[in-house]
């Protein structure tokens, strides 16, 4: 629908198409640097009664990786982003009905999963499902010197001592999901939380202009 | 974030001036917005209109129907049970519609719907607890435009689609009926019927309301005038 | 009565004990559980180590092999952990191939011990290229009752702590191998990470932090399993997963590191004292 182009000093740039996929209800791809993540978003539908609940939206997500059989890792990552979708939609809005988000891996050169919960998130937005708030994923590394990269490249996050994720939502910015790897001290963490926090309203901003481009016409 | 009526809006923005009016008189929560315990709170992306004098909404973009009460849409019949019809109406699951909820049918005379048939139908029951209901009568027992649709020919677009052609300062209708003669039933869960008078005009419809769905409305008038030329044969 | 209570209206019930500043159990919001933690429980595992916090319980084995290392990495060793929910745990677990859950747990205490570096895979390595240990560490929860990975991490490192690997000769030339079990040295374990699950309530005025969650509690906080997991080691952090239920207030950040790092000096004591 929409292309567009988003430079900042501070973050990779960001190129983002809405309803890339005609048949699903929501999709979008996303390319963050050199990473690039293809995302569907399809439901309320229909499914079986066993994962059906009375409470909520079923909600299943798949990932799958660019290349070789689904692994562990794998389950990881889906796991991070339904239990991250799960507080943005307001699930209690479609009882015993299912959401499922699919998610292809088209290029990783670092990010991955970052990417992929900003580019779920979007094509979230263009699927139309009503959501508590929208979210922004932000990754960083801490260098051997103690130093603080964020959106590292992918030889800076094999060099780095530890690597660090965390997601905001839009209302108070408050962590929604936080995932590290490595070692580091609580002071690099404290740190890296708070110039994530902030440069994650880039992220807000870049969503806010992928909207607005569309919403002229739709109207 | 704060925002004002008119501003692109994304889930989680806030808008004070509804909370405002909702103090001194009631207001109207449309698609898209949420009362919590503080704000008035945003649900989907997109616009965030007003119409007076209290009306609130969000215009955004959809595909997947969800039912919602008292609109008009188009449905397939998948399945007899009982007394009842299924209608695929492209949501969640089927809804339900009655031999009864015709005009005139009665225990005995039963209306003559088949498999396969396209209904236009009224939502009667729609809430996210229940099985969705339609009717083909109005509250007088009448059957107005709804019904079997006979003939004809039915494709799927997204819910603004039928939003934007639906709404009455959109030209693309207008413009489309002084060119040639065609029936139109547009559902709101993104299905519509059309029927002309040879297939050459049927698709052209098709094609001129698909075409619709990101131009403008000088864009559209312009359109149709060249789809009606291409039609008539002067330029090919 | 109050049994009814619970399943007829779980959440009502649950935010009723909240509302008065109480858990369900009777323990305070920042109060854990009392850990009895058994080292060489299993007497045909070369090392093994049993933990039970509240009723999670938790049995890690460790049985050796040996292999011939990777060519990418020749003189490193490996270690396999796996952690199994069997149906005897939880009415959650159906029997078959491990679930996506229990794919996820094991991702994430495998994540913690490489993360925290306690143990030097070239430590494991006999000769290069030839010949390494394998160590298969088994964990099998006999009761899911909450902060499973709490007690995984607990069990799998005084195991480890309490390892010790046999002797081995190698003859290059005639590539035979002689294992030595009358001469054993202690495994080195550098550092001690212990993790400390919370579970985050939203309840309507603020969201309220639940230290050591209970299944209850967990799952009337959302998500699957406990919210928040925080992995101190030797005064540095070598983990912070956040996962699902309520948002973490700002404010309260600082404070839950706080909490993790005295409960781990406290487990830090424990295995100490299980293993002297």
């Amino acid at each position: 629908m929409v292309a567009e182009d988003f430079k900042d000093f501070k973050l990779k740039p960001m190129k983002c198409e809405l309803n890339y996929l005609s048949k699903s209800d929501g999709s979008a791809i996303l390319a963050q640097g050199e990473t690039v993540v293809l995302a569907s978003v399809n439901g309320p539908l229909d499914i079986k009664i066993t994962s059906q609940s009375m409470e909520k939206a079923t909600l299943e997500v798949l990932f799958s990786a660019k290349g070789g059989k689904p692994n562990v890792s794998d389950r990881f990552k889906e796991s991070v982003i339904r239990q991250t979708c799960e507080t943005a939609i307001l699930g209690c809005l479609y009882p015993r009905t299912g959401i499922t988000v699919t998610i292809q891996e088209l290029e990783d050169f670092g990010g991955l999963l970052t990417c992929a919960v900003n580019c779920t998130c979007l094509a979230l937005l263009n699927s139309g499902l009503s959501m508590k708030h929208v979210v922004a994923a932000v990754g960083c590394a801490l260098d051997d010197s103690g130093n603080l990269v964020l959106e590292p490249t992918y030889d800076q996050i094999q060099s780095a001592a530890a690597t660090m994720h965390f997601v905001f939502d839009s209302r108070a910015k408050t962590l929604v999901t936080g995932f590290t790897t490595g070692i580091f001290s609580e002071g690099a963490y404290d740190e890296a939380l708070e110039r994530c926090r902030a440069a994650s309203d880039l992220v807000f901003d870049f969503y806010r202009e992928v909207v607005a481009t569309y919403c002229k016409v739709i109207g | 974030m704060k925002v004002k009526i008119g501003d692109v809006v994304l889930p989680g923005d806030y808008c004070d001036e509804i909370t405002a009016d909702g103090v001194k008189s009631k207001v109207v929560l449309g698609p898209g917005l949420r009362k919590e315990v503080d704000h008035v709170y945003i649900m989907k992306a997109g616009v965030l209109r007003k119409r007076n004098p209290n009306t609130f909404w969000v215009d955004s973009y959809q595909k997947r129907y969800v039912p919602s009460r008292s609109e008009n849409v188009i449905g397939i019949v998948v399945q007899k049970a009982g007394d009842l019809y299924r209608v695929d109406i492209g949501g969640s699951c089927t809804a339900a519609l009655s031999y009864l909820s015709f005009e005139g049918a009665t225990k005995k005379n039963r209306p003559e719907v088949q498999i396969g048939d396209v209904i236009y139908a009224k939502m009667l029951v729609a809430s996210k607890d229940m099985e969705p209901e339609l009717v083909c009568v109005d509250s007088h027992g009448k059957k107005g435009r709804l019904g079997v649709l006979n003939d004809g020919f039915v494709f799927k677009c997204s819910l603004n689609l039928i939003r934007k052609i639906l709404n009455p300062i959109c030209p693309l209708l207008e413009s489309l009926k002084n060119e040639w003669p065609f029936e139109l039933a547009a559902g709101m869960n993104g299905r519509i019927w059309i029927k002309a008078n040879t297939m050459r005009e049927t698709i052209a419809v098709g094609y001129a309301i698909l075409g619709a769905e990101y131009l403008s409305d000088d864009e559209i008038k312009t359109m149709c005038t060249n789809i009606a030329s291409i039609l008539a044969g002067h330029v090919s | 009565m109050s049994d009814v209570y619970k399943v007829i209206h779980p959440n009502k019930y649950f935010n009723d004990y909240i509302s008065l500043n109480v858990r369900p159990d009777g323990r305070k919001f920042d109060e854990q559980r009392s850990i009895k933690l058994n080292a060489n429980a299993i007497s045909n595992a070369d090392a093994s180590a049993l933990i039970k916090c509240g009723n999670t319980t938790v049995v890690c084995g460790i049985t050796l092999e040996l292999a011939t290392p990777k060519a990418e990495e020749p003189d490193h060793g490996f270690l396999v952990t796996n952690v199994e929910l069997l149906p005897l745990c939880s009415s959650k677990f159906k029997p078959g191939p491990p679930s996506d859950y229990a794919q996820v747990i094991s991702n994430t205490v495998n994540d913690i011990i490489k993360n925290s570096k306690c143990i030097d895979l070239k430590d494991l390595c006999i000769v290069s290229d030839k010949l390494a240990w394998v160590l298969y560490c088994d964990m099998v929860c006999l009761d899911n009752d909450g902060s499973i990975i709490d007690a995984c991490i607990t069990t799998l490192i005084t195991s480890l702590k309490s390892l010790s690997l046999p002797a081995v000769s190698f003859d290059v030339e005639t590539e035979e191998v002689k294992v030595d079990i009358s001469n054993k040295t202690l495994l080195k374990v550098t550092g001690l990470p212990v993790a400390t699950s919370f579970a985050i309530y939203q309840s309507p005025e603020s969201n309220i932090v639940l230290t050591d969650p209970t299944t209850f509690e967990e799952e009337m906080c959302g998500g699957i399993g406990a919210n928040l997991i925080v992995c101190w080691n030797q005064g540095l952090l070598c983990g912070v997963q956040k996962y699902g239920g309520g948002n973490i207030p700002t404010e309260s950040q600082k404070n839950l590191l706080q909490v993790a790092k005295k409960r781990s000096k406290l487990v830090e004591e424990v295995i100490e004292t299980c293993l002297s």
